[in-house]
């Protein structure tokens, strides 16, 4: 039985591989069309035909003509059914596919965006699925569009690729299986995952290369950054807003929040994951801290800030440090 | 603990489903199983509802394998086998509801209807008749939405997705009426067109020995029970509508010779021999025989020869196939309404037929030596008997009282009350007596004719019996005693003679005239059903061919129309079903128009982006393909000038057709 499964996994993956170099790589926004389109008979499906030749074969055997009847509309039930379920990918679209950056080791959402404008034909039980993952069915109204957040694992730090897509559907009988690779160029950030106990690099006040510090107690202007649920409507750019920017809202530094600067001599690991890990594990409690912090790498200097796109910003230097970029 | 989880897990709608299916197709069987196999199976299916509604526990493992080996051990006693239709049937409805119990994944879920289809199938293979079609039907659409709302929910397992509520039930039944009205047109091809074969892949088991139409043996008394149904033994449709008079509406049936005293058996029967010279034009007629589940294939009195290979033309002019008439059956036959034996009678067939239990009715005996010699001819003689028969206080009764032991005697000299078996058997028994051949002829007098089609049906209550004697120059002549008692007999049929004898519900069609009408169009449309679909084989197919312009068709041309058909039938559903999913036409013909010039454009390789409009697009056709600029900006523009102009929204017809056929006209060249 394992052995069977082993087969069956080792024939999807060749399949797959031949799919890719029939298709080529793909771009967003891209169409399901026929000739990428890939239908068989589920298991249902063939104990389905078995039926019906059984039938035939019986009706043929008795001269029943009533049985052969039967038996030629199961078949032409089946067909139908084939083609509805082929129609039931065909010229649907995968407008966006994208995942936020996620730390080594833990589970995030890769988000896809489905669309089925310019359709009179409403999609249902659509399962999509990164490489031969677990699939999550959705249904898609005629002319909308849908949201579907499937599970995506991490690995190790670095660019994940993913390197395909797969959406399927059984849908009306479950008698076939349509399905079609898509092999759009879609990477992952994975940053590494924050560990190490060390405490965070005592204020490194004025050093060289750091943040100018504001003179006098005054909050100086800082920055801009989205809109979150809570913020004063007082802090907003309205200004910004009105040339059509999104809602964004003006940051100020307070005066009085210490500035660190992190490198990787300051986290004091034997090894060099180690070491990103703690450096990893300093940013985010900065962050959270609301402490303005800088990156020191060896291919890069971070000068000091803080933000959503800073944190963004050290942490993916960190996750590309040392790979070819 | 764990499996009450599984249970409370299981989605209920598609199990309530797939019970529905298996019900139904219980249900068709309910007839000719016995009733506690439909019982059985009906009670588990009940226990499986009330399970999935925590009204019962389910039985185990252990109780599951007991009950389906009980099951299985209750079908062997009642039938002592399981080959065959109905222990077959009985079986696969236990197990099918057995396995019902164990249901809980997607998987067995699919087996159960599986089973459901197989007993649908049972259900065709034991019954053709037209009013079950429309249940079969009824059953394949809820066997397929079944299938429709299991495929669509998803597995209990499948926790991950945000469970979409179901498929209703009303979508269910649309989606499966959809794909099965789509695939009717494929399944009446292939029903014409596959390629037949004569005959069968191996032997039959025999058939079951269900009797309905006439005995090949004939007890007076015994025919009683056929002369009250309604039901149609036959139907006839004479060339050119030549139908021959209701007094020669007889068709001919079992013909007997051997007497025991009491009944009547058919005796020995050898190959055709007789030679008949017809003495009137012969009637060129179509029979289509109702499945009577016996051997013989009625025909107009008297057939000259045997309609096909493997029926055999008996010396005393019966057609008796190899084979009980299981289905309906259609065959030409031809018949002379007054036919004369040229041969003499053998000595052999003389004794046959002048033999007579020793010791048994002697009365009848002692009369009928009287009357012979008082008669003086063999012919004489004849009209003698028939003349006691009409003036004797004979009557017409389809209730006689029952008779003694000389049941001949006791008939004729003290209860005189019979219908026609009794008369020919006594008329039969006189002749014999007093030494003339004579046999009874079974089969069937009457014939209505249907004012819809002109065929003649033939009912089971037109049932009857007559004599034959053989007169010396003419051969074997046709004498209906009973006719001689109750001459109108000949021209109606028994339900007018004796209303009193006959149920209610054929009372009532003689009754009201509309229904009798509606039964007439009823039988036309069966009468089509038998034959062209029921009765649909190897050689229907080849005249098929032959009207379609085969010369000469075989096996081949079929193949070849198969493959017709069905490339014909996919071309159309690939079509059919693929127009809506791939850009839908829209409604407004500018936009189509748009589409189509755009389409255009790609294909010459460079596809408009989503955010372009019209004039971004025709610079970016500037900008990447300068020369196709000259042609493909003015229709852009137009474009642009139509939808967002100042005339926008009120373009005039001939501006739109104007652009429309600018567009079919421009042509590309694809980029190399």
């Amino acid at each position: 039985m394992a052995a069977l499964a082993k087969l069956r996994a080792r024939l999807r993956q060749r399949a797959a591989q031949w799919a890719r170099r029939r298709q080529g790589p793909d771009e967003l926004p891209l169409t399901l069309a026929r000739r990428r389109l890939y239908i068989l008979p589920t298991r249902a499906g063939m104990a389905f035909g078995a039926l019906v030749l059984t039938m035939l074969v019986a009706g043929f055997n008795y001269g029943n003509s009533l049985t052969l009847l039967l038996a030629f509309l199961l078949a032409g039930f089946a067909l139908v059914a084939m083609h509805e379920c082929h129609r039931n990918l065909l010229g649907l679209s995968l407008l966006e596919a994208a995942a936020p950056p996620l730390f080594a080791g833990s589970c995030g959402t890769l988000r896809l965006t489905l669309g089925n404008a310019g359709s009179r034909l409403s999609r249902y039980r659509v399962e999509t699925a990164v490489a031969e993952e677990a699939a999550v069915a959705h249904d898609l109204p005629a002319g909308g569009r849908g949201q579907i957040e499937l599970p995506l694992r991490a690995g190790r730090r670095g660019l994940q690729r993913i390197e395909r897509l797969r959406v399927s559907s059984a849908h009306p009988f479950g008698l076939f299986r349509v399905w079609t690779w898509i092999h759009a160029p879609l990477t992952v950030i994975v940053y590494p995952r924050p560990a190490g106990s060390l405490p965070l690099p005592a204020d490194s006040g004025t050093r060289a290369g750091s943040w100018p510090r504001g003179t006098g107690g005054a909050d100086e202007w800082f920055g801009l950054r989205p809109f979150r649920d809570g913020d004063s409507p007082r802090q907003v750019a309205w200004k910004a807003y009105a040339r059509e920017a999104p809602l964004l809202v003006k940051e100020y530094s307070s005066a009085g929040s210490p500035l660190r600067l992190l490198s990787l001599q300051a986290a004091g690991q034997p090894d060099l994951e180690s070491r990103l890990a703690q450096l990893a594990r300093w940013i985010v409690d900065a962050e959270a801290a609301g402490e303005l912090y800088g990156l020191e790498l060896p291919e890069e200097r971070i000068p000091a800030h803080r933000g959503p796109d800073h944190r963004h910003r050290c942490l993916s230097a960190l996750a590309l440090h040392g790979s070819a970029r | 603990m764990r499996a009450a989880r599984t249970i409370q897990q299981t989605p209920r709608r598609p199990l309530l489903w797939v019970c529905a299916a298996i019900t139904a197709a219980l249900l068709l069987h309910a007839v000719e199983v016995p009733a506690w196999v439909t019982i059985a199976a009906l009670a588990l299916v009940g226990w499986r509802v009330a399970g999935l509604f925590d009204a019962a526990p389910l039985p185990g493992g252990i109780v599951r394998i007991a009950l389906g080996l009980a099951l299985v051990a209750a079908v062997l006693v009642r039938f002592q086998t399981l080959n065959g239709l109905v222990p077959g049937t009985a079986m696969l409805m236990l197990m099918a509801a057995v396995k019902l119990l164990e249901t809980r994944s997607r998987r067995d879920q699919y087996v159960v209807i599986g089973g459901a289809l197989f007993l649908l199938m049972a259900a065709c293979l034991y019954g053709q008749e037209l009013p079950w079609v429309p249940l079969y039907g009824a059953e394949a659409l809820l066997c397929c939405s079944a299938l429709a709302v299991v495929a669509y929910t998803p597995e209990a397992n499948m926790g991950a997705s945000p469970a979409p509520a179901g498929l209703r039930t009303r979508e269910a039944v649309a989606l499966a009426g959809r794909t099965l009205l789509y695939a009717i047109p494929l399944a009446i091809l292939l029903f014409l067109f596959f390629p037949r074969l004569p005959g069968h892949f191996w032997a039959l088991t025999g058939a079951d020995d269900a009797v309905t139409g006439l005995g090949d043996t004939l007890t007076p008394g015994g025919i009683t029970h056929l002369t009250t149904s309604y039901a149609v033994a036959f139907r006839a449709r004479f060339d050119g509508g030549r139908l021959p008079p209701p007094a020669q509406r007889y068709w001919r049936g079992p013909v007997l010779h051997d007497f025991d005293g009491a009944t009547w058996t058919a005796g020995g029967y050898a190959r055709g021999t007789a030679e008949l010279e017809c003495l009137s034009t012969p009637y060129h007629y179509r029979i289509f025989l109702q499945p009577s589940f016996r051997r013989w294939w009625l025909a107009l009195d008297t057939v000259t020869s045997s309609p096909g290979a493997g029926v055999l033309y008996t010396s005393d002019e019966q057609l008796i196939a190899s084979q009980p008439v299981t289905q309906s059956v259609s065959y030409g036959a031809i018949s002379c309404a007054d036919a004369r034996s040229p041969a003499p009678l053998t000595l052999a067939a003389r004794r046959e037929d002048t033999r007579l239990p020793t010791g048994s009715n002697p009365r009848t005996r002692a009369f009928a030596v009287q009357l012979r010699r008082l008669a003086g001819s063999d012919a004489a003689f004849v009209q003698a008997a028939l003349a006691f028969l009409r003036t004797g206080g004979f009557t017409y009764s389809l209730t006689p009282p029952p008779l003694g032991p000389d049941p001949i005697d006791d008939f004729l000299f003290h209860t005189r009350s019979g219908f026609c078996g009794h008369y020919a058997s006594a008329f039969v028994d006189i002749m014999r007596a007093g030494g003339v051949p004579a046999r009874v002829v079974t089969g069937y007098l009457g014939g209505e004719r249907n004012p819809y089609d002109g065929t003649l049906t033939v009912r089971q209550s037109d049932a009857h019996a007559w004599a034959e004697v053989w007169l010396g120059g003419r051969g074997w002549t046709r004498v209906d005693p009973t006719a001689a008692v109750a001459p109108e007999r000949l021209y109606r049929g028994i339900l007018d003679l004796l209303p009193g004898a006959v149920s209610v519900p054929e009372r009532l069609v003689h009754a009201w005239p509309w229904l009798a009408a509606a039964l007439a169009r009823w039988e036309v449309l069966d009468g089509w059903w038998n034959e062209r679909v029921v009765g649909f084989d190897h050689g229907s197919q080849l005249r098929l061919l032959r009207d379609l312009g085969f010369h000469s068709p075989e096996l081949r041309d079929a193949g070849w129309a198969f493959a017709f058909a069905l490339l014909a039938w996919l071309t159309w559903i690939s079509w059919q079903l693929g127009k809506t999913a791939e850009g839908a036409r829209s409604a407004d013909r500018l936009a189509r128009a748009y589409t189509r010039l755009c389409r255009k454009i790609a294909r010459a390789g460079l596809p408009r982006a989503a955010h372009q409009g019209p004039l971004a697009y025709a610079q970016a056709v500037a900008r990447h393909r300068p020369e196709l600029t000259a042609s493909v900006r003015p229709l852009l523009e137009q474009y642009a000038d139509l939808r967002f102009g100042p005339t926008a929204g009120s373009a005039n017809d001939g501006q739109l057709r104007t652009f429309e056929r600018a567009v079919s006209r421009l042509s590309l060249r694809r980029p190399r």
